[in-house]
């Protein structure tokens, strides 16, 4: 056995004991050192340019302090949802997918999907260590897809392709809403035969984040529409915490 | 005279900033590319997991079943707003809509800059690394270390029921988030129309097709929806 080779067996259902392995701990920070780079890179460069733009110290610090400062909230309510998500894909698949690259909905959308093409189920006792690999695999590989994307489109749209765009602005309005509500009743609506407590709550979670949506309208209070993801999530864990409790779970 | 000069002088110092920003930002973004893929590259190959080629390669194609339409529109939407540095900032940090864009926009209107300017992308460009910091730090304090620890003191049975039931609520959740930032009624009753009969009529007659049907719903909502859509231009007789 190699040095490298984890002592696993990939029908086992702990997923923390690989999810949670140092060298995938080394892959999530690689990422978060790239940003730093990244930023680092980007920073001297607008600086460098600043003056040419007509662009004082001041307000490129300002500039920088705004964003910080506005970032706060959405972070933490990401870090939130995270969380949350944490028991499912282990700390550094949750720091990569969700808190970075990804969102919470496509990756816990795009690991289901993976996980059903193999006739298992996120967090039921066939999501084995084996359908953790495929799942965290083809939800990365979507996520630099991504990435591919924006390699790929930059530098078209910036030498004048912004006709791309405009072919007809129903593709860039009808299409992509239809592909994301479809995509997400469907896993949504293929959650609700699996038992009562899935359906219940599916269904309190889909009302918190209604409620928040109503009351950041009508309050005009922007953070609880921000927060509404988080607080939904924990609302539904904690209905199907009781639900499960009352025997409402899936027959085992 | 010195007004050309000081112009050239500026147009070459702008430039510059293109070279560098996309030069370095593809460069960057590639790498993060790359690392991204390394973690579970190694978990298929050294996790003597028994994980099958054809297996990664089925999940892939369900996945880009659900989402290709995502991957090819969300870059083209954001480019306008972003500009082209701020793009392999954006798209390798996330959360663009919900915390990215929030930011640009806060620090533009703070020091009176349009979106679309050099200055308006200079803002846009500090901003995002100023939200950046705060992400990551937030990120590797919040849930890299409380978080893990967290995760180590809930009794199992609570992570159990975390575990089997988070799908269910995120789903839930994700729906209504859809529906009310999407604000179009005829692509929403559509795709529950057809996702419906996929699930419930489909599916019970052709149970070989379970693995594909989200990739099925999205693929037909799409047909659908762009057939019924509300054509606003006038209609060519």
């Amino acid at each position: 056995m190699t040095p490298l080779a984890l002592p696993l067996d990939g029908s086992s259902t702990d997923i923390l004991a690989v999810a949670n392995s140092p060298i995938l701990w080394i892959c999530g920070l690689g990422v978060f050192a790239v940003i730093i780079i990244q930023s680092v890179i980007y920073i001297r460069a607008a600086r460098k340019a600043a003056p040419a733009a007509g662009m004082t110290e001041a307000e490129l610090k300002t500039s920088f302090r705004s964003g910080a400062i506005a970032a706060i909230g959405p972070s933490l309510a990401v870090v939130l949802v995270a969380v949350a998500l944490l028991a499912l894909f282990g700390t550094p698949a949750v720091l990569v997918r969700i808190g970075l690259i990804g969102s919470a909905a496509y990756e816990t959308g795009a690991a289901n999907i993976s996980a059903t093409t193999m006739g298992a189920a996120l967090g039921a006792d066939t999501y084995t260590q084996q359908v953790f690999a495929v799942a965290f695999f083809a939800m990365s590989l979507g996520g630099a897809m991504w990435m591919l994307a924006t390699l790929i489109f930059t530098p078209i749209l910036k030498r004048g392709g912004h006709k791309l765009a405009k072919v007809n602005p129903a593709i860039m309005t009808v299409v992509p809403a239809a592909a994301l509500l479809a995509a997400f009743i469907s896993l949504g609506t293929a959650e609700l035969p699996k038992s009562a407590a899935h359906v219940v709550t599916l269904l309190s979670a889909a009302a918190v984040m209604g409620l928040c949506v109503f009351l950041s309208k009508k309050l005009a209070k922007n953070w609880l529409r921000e927060w509404g993801l988080g607080f939904a999530i924990l609302a539904g864990l904690a209905v199907a915490y009781f639900a499960h409790g009352a025997g409402l779970g899936p027959v085992a | 005279m010195s007004t050309s000069l000081i112009t050239e002088a500026s147009t070459a110092s702008l430039d510059e900033f293109d070279r560098t920003t996309s030069r370095w930002g593809r460069l960057t973004m590639i790498a993060g590319l790359i690392i991204s893929l390394a973690g579970p590259m190694y978990l298929v190959v050294f996790g003597n997991l028994d994980v099958a080629t054809s297996q990664l390669w089925t999940a892939f194609a369900a996945v880009a079943g659900t989402f290709f339409v995502i991957w090819l529109v969300e870059p083209l939407t954001y480019f306008p707003i972003l500009g082209p540095a701020a793009m392999y900032q954006a798209f390798m940090i996330g959360n663009i809509s919900n915390k990215l864009l929030p930011s640009a926009l806060v620090a533009q209107t703070n020091i009176g800059a349009k979106p679309g300017t050099k200055r308006g992308d200079l803002a846009a460009v500090m901003a995002i690394c100023g939200a950046a910091a705060v992400h990551l730090t937030s990120l590797l304090v919040f849930v890299g270390l409380l978080g893990t620890w967290l995760i180590s003191v809930i009794p199992e049975d609570l992570i159990a029921v975390a575990r089997l039931y988070v799908l269910p609520a995120v789903m839930g959740a994700v729906i209504v988030q859809a529906i009310v930032s999407m604000k179009q009624l005829r692509p929403t009753l559509i795709a529950f129309g057809v996702v419906l009969v996929v699930q419930f009529v489909l599916l019970p007659l052709v149970p070989g097709l379970t693995m594909m049907s989200t990739a099925l719903s999205v693929i037909g909502t799409i047909f659908i929806a762009w057939f019924a859509r509300k054509r606003t231009s006038a209609v060519v007789a």
